[in-house]
């Protein structure tokens, strides 16, 4: 599981917030930006669409990013505001992840992994569970997807993906607190101890 | 398990992240094009998902010039082609070649040295010192200089505790392999001041600017030209009794020559007036120099991120950027690059084997003799891996704007 907040900086580095301002100054330093967070915002991305999809949304998030850099207020971490455009792209892709889920979940094989190298265990622990939660997850609503997503797949904080889908602190909760019972009922029994 | 974890167990293989390099060489974000403008794109129940990405591709790179044409040019231009090996160096070399051109080369470079302040290594904190230097050389070869001391800083947090525990002095007395204790100044030394240009005109180990502008854009027959440069290559020689030889680095063998060459490489790449092309050959030179390796990311001694290359170097004795004689520890020399944009971000040494025993000097002015001693050594605390002396290039630019 990666991370889940901003990597600590060795000093003298500019934080994410001081790069943003100084590439209204100079492009050239949002490619930092992007060095920082490509990385864990592909992997999001690959786990979300697979790894066909990931690298143009990632592309595209990160143009959005770069030409709307001047609205970032700071108010909230570059990451939160980051995944929040990331969300928008993949939702214009809602149709297709709820198609793989569907695949997943009817034949017991998930296209979004196929073809990538797996450990026998993660297939199994998979293919126990997977099916399962890809039909819950296929007939999620979008906003409720995301917000439950962030949270499991991004480890965004509830506050974090409340900037991130520029809704109320509240809604968020309300929205994740849905998905999950939604996620619980698709459980099999005897694993829903929790 | 509660449903989050059950999440969290679901897709693991697709949760590996990839190197920020990699990913740069193949998602060109820069000419992707902004959501908002982005066509809808109608789902095909029956199409394999390879097809799609393929499509996205090509309309991706179908509206390029477009999105580059647009009010605000994207940092880094026009993507590069991608490069499937993930050699960072070719990567590199290939965008080294984009760089505009102007009437003045201009560097700034800072040069910086880890001094260990104490008696012990149990309780000693070091302290990093550096100078900045700007230039500007014309096409001409006439050139204007400056020089800025920065401020010496506590190199970790547990350093600085140290240095305020000892009452935060402003000047720090730290010993130097000259034999002497020098002092180290925290506070700003002041503006920066100029330094007098070289009578003689503009020299690269005999090439003048005009050479260089001319020199070899192929890899190869760049590497050619270099190993006829004349110089005294060698780290340091026992015998103080002979004399130095000015030899071509061509009669040098193995990791010396490999040596050579990459310093030569690295003073191209960072110092000299050489238009993008030599840049771009001097990348691939290196690339194809043996025991030259990519090793993934790592950050500058100013904390830039940038991919790290390891020079094979580890069993030299004495070499330093600028003391090699004066070292008594082994040292591993790493390139930091930014493959991005084609530029050498750093040089730096990190300690191999700490310095230990001692060595005769030649006598000094007094005809005395003279020894090095490791009590002297700046790094002699220091821990293999760590950082002992570097060099910095936060400007290396072609530029029309005047020198000032």
């Amino acid at each position: 599981m990666a991370p889940a907040r901003a990597v600590s900086r060795p000093p003298g580095q500019l934080d994410d917030e001081a790069i943003v301002a100084a590439s209204l100054e100079e492009p050239e330093a949002f490619g930092e930006l992007f060095r920082r967070h490509s990385p864990r915002l592909h992997a999001y991305v690959q786990r979300r669409l697979g790894p066909a999809l990931a690298d143009d949304v990632v592309a595209e998030t990160f143009a959005t990013a770069f030409r709307q850099r001047a609205r970032f207020d700071g108010r909230a971490a570059f990451g939160a505001w980051l995944w929040g455009i990331a969300s928008k792209v993949i939702a214009r892709h809602h149709r297709q992840e709820s198609r793989m889920y569907r695949a997943f979940a009817r034949t017991g094989v998930d296209p979004a992994v196929d073809g990538v190298a797996e450990l026998a265990s993660a297939r199994a622990a998979a293919t126990a569970l997977g099916p399962h939660l890809a039909k819950a997850l296929a007939g999620l609503k979008a906003q409720d997807r995301n917000a439950v997503l962030l949270l499991a797949w991004a480890d965004l904080s509830y506050a974090e993906i409340a900037v991130a889908l520029d809704l109320p602190l509240g809604t968020v909760k309300a929205k994740i607190h849905r998905a999950r019972a939604k996620l619980r009922k698709a459980l099999p029994e005897e694993t829903n101890d929790g | 398990m509660d449903e989050i974890d059950a999440l969290r167990g679901m897709r693991t293989a697709l949760t590996r992240e990839e190197a920020p390099d990699r990913l740069a060489q193949r998602i060109d974000w820069r000419s992707a094009r902004p959501a908002a403008e982005a066509p809808r794109r109608r789902g095909r129940l029956k199409m394999p998902l390879v097809s799609l990405a393929t499509a996205a591709a090509v309309s991706a790179a179908a509206v390029a010039v477009v999105s580059l044409a647009s009010d605000e040019r994207p940092p880094g231009g026009p993507s590069s082609p991608t490069v499937l090996t993930g050699n960072a160096l070719l990567v590199a070399a290939t965008n080294a070649e984009k760089a505009p051109t102007g009437r003045y080369w201009h560097t700034k470079r800072v040069a910086g040295k880890v001094y260990a302040v104490g008696k012990t290594a149990a309780d000693h904190y070091k302290v990093d010192t550096s100078r900045e230097y700007e230039t500007w050389v014309d096409r001409d070869g006439k050139s204007h200089s400056f020089m800025t001391d920065r401020p010496a800083r506590p190199v970790t947090a547990e350093d600085r505790r140290r240095w305020q525990a000892a009452g935060s002095p402003d000047e720090i007395l730290a010993p130097d392999p000259d034999g002497v204790m020098v002092s180290l100044f925290v506070k700003s030394l002041g503006p920066r001041s100029p330094m007098p240009s070289p009578p003689d005109a503009y020299s690269f180990h005999g090439l003048t600017v005009r050479q260089l502008a001319e020199l070899p854009t192929d890899a190869k027959a760049l590497e050619k030209t270099l190993l006829g440069l004349k110089g005294n290559w060698h780290a340091y020689s026992k015998d103080f009794s002979q004399r130095p030889v000015r030899e071509p680095i061509r009669s040098l063998r193995g990791a010396e020559r490999v040596r050579a060459l990459s310093d030569v490489a690295g003073d191209l790449l960072a110092n000299q007036p050489v238009p993008p092309g030599v840049r771009a050959a001097a990348f691939k030179m290196l690339a194809g120099l043996p025991g030259v390796t990519v090793k993934g990311q790592g950050t500058d001694p100013l904390g830039r991120t940038g991919t790290v290359v390891s020079l094979p170097l580890e069993t030299t004795t004495p070499l330093g950027i600028y003391s090699a004689p004066k070292q008594l520890g082994t040292y591993r020399r790493q390139w930091i690059i930014n493959p991005a944009n084609g530029t050498l971000l750093a040089v730096q040494d990190l300690v191999a084997t700490p310095p230990k025993g001692s060595r005769r000097l030649p006598p000094g002015d007094d005809g005395k003799p003279r020894r090095l001693t490791v009590d002297y050594q700046p790094d002699r605390f220091h821990r293999p891996g760590e950082v002992s002396s570097y060099e910095v290039y936060t400007v290396t630019e072609w530029t029309d704007t005047q020198p000032r």
